[in-house]
């Protein structure tokens, strides 16, 4: 075996001499060891296979045709004689042009180049050579190019764009997360305008605490953020220190620098969670970081501890407001709401009020959220926000008993549909500003009531049994990167009469509340650029002297 | 008083030859640096090849001129010391030439055709040039 593996590897390493006779090259013998169909250079056929041929697929086998003299094999098939057969020659082909190629000095200039089968020796400068994306058939005149397009250097840094790695002195600002696993990896960069929050585990031990990095506060805040043309250091922005039974105080004066130390046999001051607050500037530069940290205390008998990291970006001068996607809506945001305040006038009027928000999840749009009773009565206030992007229905089933009045029930029943205070306005964009009016659209209200025609004459009060909410949005702007955009709002509410009960009888309606999102996109127009127009104009004396 | 030939040692038909060889050599520059630029679009040529064939070719240009030029100066003068320096810049425009008859990396047969009759000529010439100094030595 050993003797076979040997001659293998001998045989492979080098690859076979190449074909240069064109009596022996043949390009449609396909089938080893078989006659193919119409190939008269197959060597594997036979003269009964050859007279069961139409026509020869392959002619003339020739080397390259701008040589001024060569062989050339010739197959063709005398179809005259009975049985036909196959006629190979061997003839000097000759071209007469001027330029035909007389001599060549150059190897590889009639034949392509045998490559160089990989050794340990010479495998670095394959890699090099053929490593990349693309290579050059000549790739000494590629040097040039490859010089030009050097990565930008690490000192200079351009504007942050979205989702860039936020660049350090000394690589990127880490905010360790669980890769494949729960384990801390402190490769994880974090991106400009991402806003992220992991957990993950690291191991510990109280001996060797000082001397783990990842514990210490410094490991945090050493390096400083490289901006557009300043360095913009990490201050310390709090310090919670949580005690072994979960109790967190705020320390005040934030200044000084804690670092881990060994007491008893506890070890303090270790890093159990830190939080990134980066402001930038529109223009996408780094003004200011600051990190609030979370110090804890780790027993002898921990082995791991859980630590937490944020990071989040707020823009200089604004109040940090949640956007759901920039500039159209992400699917899986929630849908932003608002109301107007009060005296809100016309729409034609520029002196608008701002539209007030809040980041209060009950004044969001929201909708019903299920609960395990599935009792309507029982819901209490119960909400899921509304998500860009994802339908939703739920419900709940209402037991109506003889005693109950229709009055109170329909008003809590819209409580419960609508929720406290359910929206007037929702954005139309994910980055909406309330002081942009027009970026937001008002919710329209439909109500639908199915009445029964026998009891038309009976104007009972009607309970509401459902609430669907239809966003419509569009896609709008590039086609190489739609946003959504919500074009418009309906809400519609379903109400039913309530059929008085026999007292002691009592009925289960359901109850049920809907979000649908349709893209009502219309088709993508192409934009072409404005064709060239012909511009003639005679000149000014061309038909001097008749005019 | 009639001139005939052994008052005049200078060689008339080596000058006839200088003549056509300079307007001969014109057009063979031409045609040969216009087929390299044809061979280097048409077929693979890489820098390392075409550097010494362009090379070659100016340098031959270059020797040329002074060849030419001393070449008619000793003729006319009938001075040997020119005509034997003119010989010698031949020697090295032949060898130019053959490495463009042989040696380049793609010899046409159009090159082939161009470069024989310069080597016919400089033949030619390199044998007057050896008769008119041996008339003028003596």
């Amino acid at each position: 075996p050993a003797d076979t593996r040997g001659a293998a590897q001998a045989r492979a390493c080098s690859a076979p001499a190449p074909v240069t006779d064109v009596a022996r090259l043949c390009v449609c013998d396909l089938l080893v060891a078989q006659c193919d169909v119409n190939c008269c250079c197959d060597p594997d056929c036979s003269p009964e296979e050859f007279s069961l041929f139409t026509a020869c697929s392959v002619p003339v086998v020739t080397g390259d045709s701008h040589l001024c003299r060569q062989k050339a094999a010739v197959y063709s098939l005398d179809v005259e004689a009975n049985p036909p057969e196959r006629i190979f020659q061997l003839i000097d082909q000759v071209n007469p042009s001027i330029f035909c190629i007389h001599a060549t000095n150059y190897k590889q200039a009639l034949h392509l180049r045998s490559p160089e089968m990989p050794t340990p020796e010479n495998f670095d400068d394959l890699l090099n050579e053929f490593g990349s994306v693309a290579f050059n058939a000549e790739p000494e005149s590629w040097n040039v190019d490859t010089d030009a397009s050097d990565p930008p250097d690490a000192n200079e840094t351009q504007r942050y764009e979205y989702g860039v790695p936020v660049q350090t002195e000394d690589a990127f600002l880490r905010l360790p997360s669980p890769v494949v696993s729960s384990w801390c990896s402190d490769a994880n960069p974090a991106g400009f305008l991402v806003n992220q929050a992991t957990k993950c585990i690291r191991s510990v031990s109280v001996e060797k605490c000082e001397s783990i990095q990842a514990l210490n506060m410094l490991f945090y805040i050493n390096s400083s953020i490289l901006a557009f043309v300043f360095q913009v250091n990490i201050s310390v922005q709090s310090i919670v220190v949580q005690s072994l039974d979960g109790m967190r105080t705020l320390l005040k004066g934030a200044d000084v620098l804690r670092l881990p130390m060994i007491l008893d046999e506890l070890c303090l001051n270790v890093v159990l969670g830190v939080s990134y607050h980066i402001t930038y500037t529109d223009t996408g530069e780094i003004i200011e970081a600051a990190a609030a940290f979370v110090l804890g205390a780790i027993t002898k008998e921990a082995l791991s501890i859980q630590q937490s990291f944020q990071i989040s970006f707020t823009q200089v001068d604004t109040k940090p407001v949640p956007l759901s996607g920039n500039p159209g809506y992400v699917v899986g945001l929630p849908v932003r709401a608002g109301f107007s305040p009060q005296g809100y006038p016309f729409p034609a009027e520029f002196l608008f009020a701002a539209l007030a928000l809040s980041t209060n999840k009950h004044s969001q749009l929201s909708i019903l959220q299920s609960t395990p009773t599935q009792d309507c009565l029982a819901a209490q206030g119960a909400r899921a926000p509304v998500l860009f992007g994802y339908n939703m229905i739920s419900g709940c089933k209402l037991r109506i008993t003889a005693a109950m009045r229709c009055q109170p029930l329909a008003q809590t029943l819209l409580d419960v549909l609508k929720g406290q205070s359910f929206p007037e306005y929702v954005a139309s964009f994910g980055n909406s500003q309330a002081q942009d009016v027009l970026d937001w659209v008002p919710i329209t209200h439909l109500h639908i009531s199915e009445q029964r025609i026998s009891n038309a004459l009976q104007s009972s009060c009607q309970i509401p049994v459902s609430f669907g909410i239809e966003v419509k949005w569009t896609k709008y702007g590039s086609l190489v990167n739609p946003q959504a955009r919500i074009v418009n709002v309906t809400a519609t509410l379903t109400t039913t009469t309530l059929k008085q009960l026999p007292s002691g009888r009592e009925r289960t309606i359901p109850i049920t509340s809907s979000v649908v999102f349709t893209d009502i996109s219309s088709p993508a127009e192409p934009g072409y650029k404005a064709w060239p127009t012909i511009n003639i104009r005679l000149p000014f004396d061309f038909f001097y002297p008749f005019v | 008083r009639v001139l005939n030939s052994s008052s005049q040692l200078s060689s008339l038909p080596l000058q006839i030859l200088f003549y056509v060889n300079g307007i001969y050599y014109i057009f063979y520059f031409l045609a040969t640096l216009a087929m390299i630029v044809y061979k280097s679009q048409v077929f693979s040529y890489p820098d390392d090849f075409l550097a010494p064939d362009l090379a070659v070719l100016f340098l031959m240009a270059m020797l040329e001129v002074p060849r030419l030029y001393l070449g008619c100066k000793g003729n006319l003068r009938e001075e040997e010391a020119a005509l034997g320096l003119s010989l010698g810049l031949t020697v090295g425009s032949v060898v130019l030439s053959v490495y463009l008859l042989a040696w380049q990396t793609y010899v046409l047969w159009a090159d082939v055709v161009l470069t024989a009759v310069l080597l016919g000529a400089y033949g030619l010439e390199s044998g007057l040039k050896v008769m008119a100094i041996a008339a003028f030595v003596s």
